[in-house]
């Protein structure tokens, strides 16, 4: 995704070269790499990606470069709506979204049609419909679900969607407390543990990141997967999947009453504060970003783009009508909410749901009230910021 | 006979232990792409470089291992020059407090990294020696020059007085004494303890870790614990990294297991 | 005199610069750093002096008591495990028998080895699919493959093999020295008066090897009180905080949450009971001549 990009910003440039480098696959890893890097003040990184959560933790500690003087307001207007929140902190912005994620599922399409079921609307019936299939099929190393429940950030993504469609949410933004231990919450994440990985799920999926849960998808082992939307491409590519052409992507579903969610996801170039050539990696930032990249991007490698128009471009629609459907949920995926203090509220956040999820007869309530006081007294720590 | 047959079979069980899982990994580095992921895991790969290939040249491999030599070779000499200086100290001038220093040392080789890591952090900061060389060497001379200064305190030892006591009363001075009559008669013992702190600090991990975020300067365990992925993991790549780097190791240890075998056990059970 | 002992401290100047600068400068500033209150992230709060609050903090954190439960749980499983295994191994190796030399230098293989390759090697050994804990456990039976490393109670002890592996043969090796130094007319003796090889291993052996064997379990609490390096690669860990061992929880949350004062408090924690245990063992081994007894 990145060579031609890169060989064509350098044809344009002459007398410039972009260095890439590529770090460990795992987001969370990523951001302690790159945090350790600012924190020696390294001046070799002029530029670097964030993950959507990242922004006001970078902003606050001085890390990323305010980039308001080349990225103006009518330009973010440009782009999609959450992802430029997610990027801005106290008035700033702090970096330009590459491409967004949102949380998708996806289903055997095939296998669906063999027992005439429609795609599930709510959590319990994909998971009926999971235990019909599997005690159909009759195959053992089938599961029903494949997700990523490792104790990492993409275990907050995952859970969020459970939580937030049941009408709980993880904190309150405007009190700034926690809400786990809130009966929706609580209830969700209850459903997860009993019905989704005690029901239809292998164990293992609780040390699965990305690209683990997917191979179980694209090896035909898995009956629904949720994932980005990079998972289409590759589902769908023979070289690399064994289901290709017997997938479906549908908008993930919801309790009964509550609205489908889908966690925010996407990555952003953003300027570190040390680099000594910030003219410079804006040029960059700007090009890699353009109409004309992020068109391009979007049709080589499938990503969806951040940019309003490309979601109207007949060209793009063509290659990928997906998008066309996905536009909805992009526009009302839930960000994380943003705070300097993201990384230890994750942490505890991170914690607290392995715990659940791993040992069957914990004490959901007792350990969701626990996450919830720790997650208070660091909420706490931002009442004493300075007004602005 | 009996005798013969049992200790054969714990010695091939032994050697069983130790080689097994590394060969299992290492064998894996020669499988191709699509026999890696196959399930159930073959046994025999069919000899596949792709893996090598992927990670001498996407991976930077040979940078890593370039770093390392520089990082750990360097360590080594300066660690080896300062403690056997120490060292003859300690072993030659009837100090009082020589026990006490000892058992400082001991007492310092086992701080937990976790206990100094931030101020050593925060140190190589205010030196502005973040990500160079010369921090993380730094920090491994301070954490190899207990176990360099024992071994060698406890060789010199055992060298005998008198040739030295004759150059002294020849006119030598001290320096001119240690330089030139104690060191050669203990090369192995300085041989033995520049290779063990050698292997220590290649095998470093930790301060690597929160020192060098450079890649160009990373060290090998910090390549091969961060091993980059877009996507997946390169198990294929890992293996082959980790193949290429333990090779070297292992016929530097089979080469002078003697020396090493010697070494750390070196007074463990003589006075 | 004087003269000499001013030549004896030039001689270990560079030694007291590098020690003092690097070692005890460090763990002096961590005792100061664990009384303030400092966040990297938020750096508007400033370096607040919060006296013991991080201790009392510290004391009262579950996650923190679980994580000594669980490092004190790796020490006390794996130091058995090492010099029993250790203990046979070097036994074995004692023997006198042709291929010795080569036993020995294979033995030598796991120590070599640096801690993150083995840690890489051995979560491939666990992984879930093509793993070959599971081959060897159910063969091609893919649909009852296990995943070690997400479970909360397998994935300690999958970290347990993976530090055993790599430390009975060290183990064995410092045993295998004490062996090699009971002279052998005193098992003549012994074999004269009738005893069996049990009594013999009883009686002359153990006796004989009690600080070879202590100083073997002086440094192998050490340094398994500190693991960080399997942790890292392994597991981060997890799964559930199951192998979050105080290392890494200190690492956690200095370099990745920025909490600095409080991880300087997690760090001072875990000196203080490497100190504890180690002044225990030391008062044991006082009997045995210590001052001589290097790693």
């Amino acid at each position: 995704m990145w060579d031609q990009p890169i060989a064509d910003f350098e044809k344009q440039n002459p007398g410039v070269k972009i260095i890439r480098e590529i770090g460990p696959q795992s987001s969370t890893q990523l951001h302690d790499l790159i945090t350790q890097k600012l924190k020696n003040r390294d001046t070799e990184m002029d530029l670097f990606v964030m993950d959507v959560i990242w922004p006001a933790e970078f902003a606050s500690a001085g890390w990323a470069f305010p980039l308001d003087r080349f990225f103006s307001l009518a330009e973010q207007k440009q782009f999609l709506d959450a992802p430029i929140q997610a990027n801005r902190y106290r008035g700033q912005v702090f970096g330009v979204p590459l491409f967004i994620d949102a949380g998708l599922l996806y289903y055997r399409k095939d296998l669906l049609e063999k027992y005439r079921m429609s795609p599930p609307r709510t959590w319990p019936e994909l998971v009926e419909e999971a235990k019909t299939i599997l005690t159909r099929e009759k195959d053992p190393q089938l599961v029903g679900f494949s997700g990523q429940f490792k104790q990492y950030e993409g275990l907050i993504c995952n859970m969020m969607e459970y939580i937030l469609s049941n009408g709980g949410n993880l904190w309150d933004d405007k009190r700034m407390v926690s809400t786990l231990n809130q009966p929706n919450a609580v209830e969700a994440v209850r459903f997860v543990r009993d019905r989704i990985i005690g029901q239809i799920a292998h164990r293992g999926v609780l040390a699965y990141e990305e690209p683990e849960s997917l191979v179980l998808f694209t090896e035909g082992k898995a009956v629904f997967h949720r994932n980005w939307p990079y998972a289409w491409n590759v589902a769908n590519d023979p070289q690399r999947s064994k289901i290709a052409g017997k997938i479906g992507m549908i908008p993930l579903p919801s309790f009964p009453g509550g609205k489908g969610v889908a966690a925010l996801g996407g990555w952003q170039l953003a300027i570190s504060r040390f680099s000594k050539k910030s003219e410079l990696a804006w040029r960059f930032v700007a090009f890699m970003t353009s109409h004309t990249m992020q068109k391009r991007i979007t049709l080589s490698t499938g990503r969806a783009p951040t940019r309003v128009a490309l979601y109207n471009d007949r060209e793009v629609l063509d290659q990928l009508p997906q998008l066309e459907s996905l536009w909805e949920t992009f526009k009302q995926a839930v960000p994380r909410p943003t705070t300097p203090v993201y990384v230890p509220l994750s942490n505890i956040m991170q914690r607290y749901f392995s715990s659940v999820l791993a040992l069957p007869d914990t004490d959901i309530d007792n350990r969701a009230a626990l996450a919830a006081r720790d997650m208070n007294r660091v909420l706490d720590l931002l009442r004493e910021a300075p007004a602005r | 006979m009996k005798r013969a047959a049992m200790l054969g079979i714990f010695s091939v069980g032994i050697g069983v232990y130790c080689l097994l899982p590394y060969f299992w990994f290492a064998l894996t580095s020669w499988k191709s792409p699509a026999e890696l992921t196959a399930i159930p895991p073959k046994l025999i790969p069919s000899f596949h470089w792709d893996f090598y290939r992927s990670a001498l040249e996407e991976r930077g491999l040979l940078r890593y291992i370039a770093n390392s030599i520089i990082v750990a070779g360097t360590a080594t000499c300066i660690t080896v020059a300062i403690g056997s200086v120490a060292a003859y100290a300690l072993a030659r001038f009837q100090l009082p407090w020589t026990r006490a220093y000892l058992l400082l040392l001991l007492a310092i080789s086992m701080f937990p990294q976790i206990a100094i890591a931030g101020p050593v952090w925060n140190l190589l900061n205010h030196l502005d020696w973040l990500n160079t060389y010369r921090g993380v060497v730094a920090a491994y001379i301070a954490l190899s020059l207990p176990l360099a200064t024992w071994i060698l305190t406890t060789f010199f030892r055992e060298v005998p007085h008198e040739i030295e006591e004759a150059a002294l009363i020849d006119g030598c001075s001290r320096f001119q004494a240690f330089y030139k009559i104690v060191l050669p008669i203990s090369a192995p013992g300085i041989f033995t303890a520049a290779l063990l702190v050698f292997i220590n600090a290649w095998n470093e991990f930790f301060f690597a870790l929160i020192v060098l975020t450079d890649p160009n300067l990373q060290t090998l365990p910090v390549g091969i614990a961060l091993f980059p992925g877009e996507y997946t993991m390169p198990w294929g790549e890992i293996a082959a990294a980790s193949t290429l780097a333990t090779v070297p190791l292992i016929i530097l240890t089979l080469l002078f297991q003697r020396g090493i075998v010697r070494g750390l056990a070196a007074g463990a059970v003589k006075g | 005199m004087r003269s000499s002992h001013r030549l004896a401290f030039l001689f270990l100047l560079p030694s007291l610069i590098f020690v003092g600068l690097f070692a005890l400068y460090p763990i002096f500033e961590s005792f100061r750093l664990s009384f303030y209150r400092l966040i990297l992230t938020l750096p508007w709060l400033g370096q607040k002096m919060v006296g013991w609050e991080n201790y009392v903090d510290l004391w009262t954190d579950p996650v923190a008591a679980e994580s000594l439960r669980t490092t004190l749980f790796f020490v006390v499983t794996t130091i058995p495990l090492e010099l029993g295994l250790g203990l046979a191994m070097a036994l074995v190796m004692n023997e006198a028998f042709r291929g010795r030399g080569l036993l020995r230098a294979i033995v030598l293989i796991p120590w070599a080895i640096p801690t993150v390759v083995s840690s890489q090697m051995w979560r491939f050994v666990f992984n879930d699919r093509y793993g070959l804990f599971n081959f060897v456990l159910f063969g091609g039976d893919a649909s009852r493959y296990l995943a070690p490393l997400a479970d909360p109670t397998l994935a300690p002890m999958a970290i347990i093999v993976a530090e055993v592996w790599k430390t009975a043969p060290f183990v064995a090796l410092i045993i295998l020295a004490g062996l090699q130094t009971i002279p052998d007319e005193l098992y003549e003796a012994a074999g004269i008066d009738g005893a069996t090889a049990w009594q013999k291993f009883r009686h002359v052996t153990l006796p004989l090897l009690r600080p070879a064997l202590l100083l073997a379990l002086l440094f192998r609490t050490i340094d398994a009180l500190r693991v960080f390096d399997l942790v890292f690669v392994m597991t981060q860990g997890g799964p559930a905080d199951a192998t979050n061992v105080l290392s890494f929880y200190g690492y956690k949350k200095i370099f990745a949450e920025g909490m600095v004062g409080y991880g300087s408090a997690i760090a001072v924690g875990v000196f203080l009971v490497s100190l504890i245990l180690s002044l225990a063992y030391l008062r044991v081994l006082k009997a045995s001549r210590l001052e001589r007894t290097p790693r």
